[in-house]
């Protein structure tokens, strides 16, 4: 099966809980369609080169996914009907460049995920105001 | 036997014309000379270098890359301004 990638920019002014929805929608839709999402990237929000429909910033994912030759086509449509999506882009991939982390993600600073941000140790408690 | 070309000989006559180049660094494909076989439409940052001031995309004449990889960089600038990444015009 041929695999393909696919960004989609998400709208900036849903909660984190829509956007979690947004993307669950479709991955569970790659995978309805017998097919797999190999990565997904989530480059978070970034300010767009040009406003789109008003908004000025986007949050971006990338899908890699591999699947039907049919199914781009279902999911660009999926995608123009979606308000919540601003923009989309699906291209097949044509190198294993594609396949490994995108520039975006490479330029990123080390995800602090091993070394996770210090509790807030609670500063010792501001002596009681004297009376 | 191929023609031999007069390798030596006169050439004062456009002295002038020729030192005016003399020094001119001889452009070259940056593609090629990395070996870069995809040009991807997310890396930001390489677009730009090749998308200055205006966001115009950089003449082949200019830029000195191939006609191969230019024709591959102008699919990758025009992706990428499908999706924001890169401005299709300043302002």
């Amino acid at each position: 099966m041929p695999k393909y990638e696919s960004i989609f920019i998400g709208d900036p002014t849903l909660t984190d809980d829509e956007l979690e929805k947004l993307v669950k929608s479709y991955e569970s839709l790659v995978s309805d369609s017998k097919g797999k999402i190999l990565n997904l990237e989530r480059w978070g929000r970034r300010r767009l080169a040009y406003p789109i429909g008003g908004r000025e910033e986007g949050i971006y994912f990338l899908m890699l996914i591999e699947c039907d030759a049919s199914f781009p086509r279902e999911l660009e449509r999926r995608y123009r009907i979606n308000d919540r999506i601003l923009r989309h882009l699906t291209v097949r991939v044509e190198n294993e460049a594609q396949l490994g982390p995108s520039p975006i993600m490479k330029a990123r600073p080390p995800e602090r995920e091993e070394t996770p941000v210090p509790a807030p140790t609670q500063p010792p408690a501001p002596p009681a105001p004297s009376a | 036997m191929p023609r031999k070309r007069p390798t030596s000989g006169p050439r004062g006559r456009k002295k002038g014309f020729k030192r005016k180049f003399l020094f001119r660094k001889k452009k070259f494909c940056k593609f090629c000379d990395e070996k870069i076989k995809y040009i991807d439409y997310k890396d930001v940052r390489l677009l730009q270098a090749f998308t200055p001031e205006r966001s115009k995309i950089f003449p082949r004449r200019i830029s000195g890359t191939c006609s191969r990889h230019q024709r591959k960089l102008m699919v990758a600038i025009k992706r990428a301004r499908t999706i924001a990444l890169i401005p299709f015009t300043a302002d």
